[in-house]
């Protein structure tokens, strides 16, 4: 009754003030990147947070996926723009340029691009400040890398992370990594490598056992599929890793410290909502921190057992620091490579 | 007759697909026939769905007739995927690099330059296979994991775009760009690059003197070596002449569509055109059927989504189907040539 009468209203006072439609309801497309679905990460996070929003808001939703999404990018995009989509969220990194040239001939349809600033009236940009979860994720590592009584740890500061290329992208992952566990243990050692590939866990394994015989117990991946090589040999050496993207605490439970998740799916959602609503971020740049919940740790299901309370208090005041803004974590990609890292 | 029996080679396996394609969409819940009337739509419905099938069928001619040549020669190279890596990165690093040429010197000096690279990447092999007889299947697909994990190491260290996250050299020179036949499509002069290498195979293979000698080696061997072809020699040049057009290929997907290298950026370009090159069975004119089906393909693969709930996996097994009947040869040769031997002997014995 109370739906009804709201609704009458409403339309009335539509009808009163002459708004012509108050809400979005052209379909919304989106392109998933080149690992596809299935990967386990990015792409279905994204697709998730897709899903959720498209079912709430009531839009219809289409994603795209294909193995030729870097050639075809020109394609796909002139394609779904021409078919009546209001909305079109693109996942592929290597769709920046393709957007921007798109987008300029469809001014009344709204592109996102993600991980990556693209100018552009109709365009929005989401990207992660990935260096803050990464600072948390250091901030606890540190303090356990010396902790004395639990199983897979040694007294020596050591620590190591290994990142799937060489580029400010991942660069500000380890970053944060570093100056968190600096923060805690200025004489603390983190060794850094790359693995020049996201999808060789065989790679990723050889490359963890190599630190854990230099006295590394924890060792932090931002290597997509390599990483789960790390997270194997976390767990056949009974040492640990730190995982990325999403929750992987349950890849090898009680080997994996704690995931720095990267909620992919959070930006998504809020960026079709609002469309929805009529409120798309036209020509902004999403940043997306600890504070809107688009990084953080993971809830350390399988390891909170392990974790003594102060060493998680002090990860819960290093949160609190760089909310209020008493703690400025570098980032790398504004800011360039820090000196420690050079 | 000819004519009918090279296009009914191309399109018999075709047929079988769709029937096998049609129980398989049934069986997912799908109506084959509105699946099918969709892709139809999705791949040649329109200028502008020709423009892309036509640019995705672009470089799969290449990879196409880089397998045809050597084929013909009886040399089973699978390297033309390595030849397209390296001849995409070296155009690339060029078409990023000497930004301060203009169009007409830098675009060609990058084509050429990816096609000298995938020539070259075929030297090895094709000395080896000359000179010592060592298995070319093997060494070109070795070829392939170094060329694929050469280009990668490179944009992810040296050749990486400052400030990008995933492995990619910097943009090309906008100089370096091919033009556009119908903008905005990516349908570039790169097509009639392919359209125009076609025809001179066609040309080379029928009336000149090495698509004679190429012919009878790749039949008969031993015979043209009793014949005084040079057997190592031509079967040296026709693997490089594949790589350089696998070169080309690569560069000019880089220079074309996607304007710069991104690691991963063939989905097996090399391996696609081998599947066209047996379908076509060496034929010019069936390479480019052969090209445009599986180019129209992939494109419709991906735009249906836009308008149906057909999962790429769909598109991807009929594309995997059509790669397997494409080897199957269905005695249909057989069969065309016991007809033409009952109609001679019917017409009176005259051959």
């Amino acid at each position: 009754m109370s739906c009804k009468t709201t609704f009458v209203a409403s339309t009335a006072l539509a009808l009163l003030l002459a708004i012509p439609a108050l809400a979005e309801d052209r379909p919304a497309a989106l392109i998933i990147s080149q690992s596809g679905l299935g990967d386990q990460s990015y792409n279905d996070l994204a697709y998730a947070g897709f899903e959720r929003a498209t079912g709430e808001t009531g839009i219809e939703g289409r994603t795209v996926e294909s193995k030729e999404v870097v050639a075809q990018a020109d394609e796909i995009l002139r394609r779904a723009s021409d078919a009546g989509f209001g909305l079109i969220l693109d996942l592929e990194f290597a769709h920046g340029e393709p957007i921007a040239a798109v987008a300029k001939d469809y001014p009344d349809i709204n592109y996102v691009i993600l991980n990556q600033e693209v100018p552009g009236d109709n365009i929005a940009s989401v990207v992660f400040r990935e260096q803050e979860g990464s600072y948390l994720a250091g901030v606890l590592a540190a303090q356990m890398t010396t902790l004395a009584g639990v199983e897979g740890i040694n007294e020596q500061p050591v620590l190591g992370v290994i990142g799937g290329t060489k580029s400010a992208g991942i660069d500000k992952f380890i970053a944060g990594f570093i100056e968190g566990a600096k923060s805690v243990d200025p004489a603390v050692d983190v060794k850094v490598a790359y693995s020049n590939s996201f999808a060789d866990p065989a790679i990723g394994m050889q490359m963890a056992n190599a630190m854990f015989d230099e006295g590394a117990d924890i060792v932090y991946h931002i290597a997509g599929g390599t990483g789960i090589g790390v997270i194997e040999a976390a767990k056949e050496r009974g040492h640990f890793a730190i995982g990325v993207d999403t929750d992987q605490d349950g890849l090898a439970p009680g080997h994996v410290l704690t995931s720095m998740i990267k909620r992919g799916d959070v930006a998504v959602e809020r960026i079709v909502k609002d469309y929805a609503a009529d409120a798309f971020p036209r020509g902004q740049t999403i940043s997306l921190g600890l504070a809107e919940d688009g990084v953080g740790l993971s809830e350390m299901e399988h390891t909170r057992d392990i974790i003594p309370a102060e060493v998680l208090a002090r990860v819960d005041a290093a949160r609190a620091g760089i909310l209020d803004g008493s703690i400025k974590v570098w980032d790398v990609l504004s800011q360039g490579t820090p000196d420690y890292m050079k | 007759m000819k004519y009918l029996q090279s296009a009914l080679t191309i399109l018999f396996p075709v047929a079988i697909v769709l029937v096998i394609g049609a129980a398989v969409l049934l069986a997912a819940g799908y109506n084959p026939l509105t699946v099918y009337s969709d892709l139809m739509t999705e791949a040649f419905g329109g200028q502008r769905r020709i423009a892309a099938s036509l640019s995705a069928a672009t470089p799969l001619i290449f990879t196409g007739l880089a397998a045809a040549v050597a084929f013909r020669v009886g040399v089973f190279t699978v390297g033309a995927e390595g030849s397209l890596y390296v001849g995409a990165l070296m155009a690339a690093w060029l078409g990023f690099t000497l930004t301060g040429l203009n169009g007409w010197l830098l675009a060609p000096l990058c084509l050429l330059a990816g096609a000298a690279a995938g020539m070259v990447w075929m030297l090895p092999p094709g000395l080896m296979k000359a000179r010592l007889g060592i298995d070319e299947i093997v060494t070109t697909l070795m070829l392939n994991f170094i060329a694929i994990g050469l280009t990668t190491w490179l944009v992810n260290g040296p050749l990486l775009a400052p400030g990008a996250a995933n492995s990619s050299t910097p943009q090309v020179a906008e100089a370096a760009r091919l033009t556009r036949l119908m903008p905005p499509s990516t349908l570039t002069t790169g097509f009639l690059i392919a359209l125009a290498l076609l025809v001179t195979y066609a040309v080379w293979q029928r009336r000149r003197i090495g698509g004679y000698e190429t012919l009878v080696g790749g039949l008969a061997p031993r015979f043209a070596r009793a014949a005084g072809i040079d057997m190592p020699g031509l079967m040296l040049r026709m693997l490089l002449v594949s790589g350089a057009i696998a070169g080309l290929g690569g560069a000019i997907q880089v220079l074309g569509p996607i304007g710069r290298f991104v690691a991963g950026f063939s989905t097996g370009y090399g391996f696609t055109g081998i599947a066209v090159a047996i379908l076509a069975r060496g034929n010019p004119l069936g390479i480019l059927i052969g090209a445009v089906l599986f180019g129209g393909l992939s494109t419709a693969g991906a735009t249906i989504q836009l308008f149906s709930d057909v999962p790429i996996e769909i598109v991807n097994i009929l594309q995997g189907l059509i790669m397997i009947f494409a080897v199957a040869d269905f005695g249909l040769r057989g069969w065309f040539a016991r007809r033409t031997a009952r109609q001679t002997a019917a017409e009176g014995g005259q051959p």
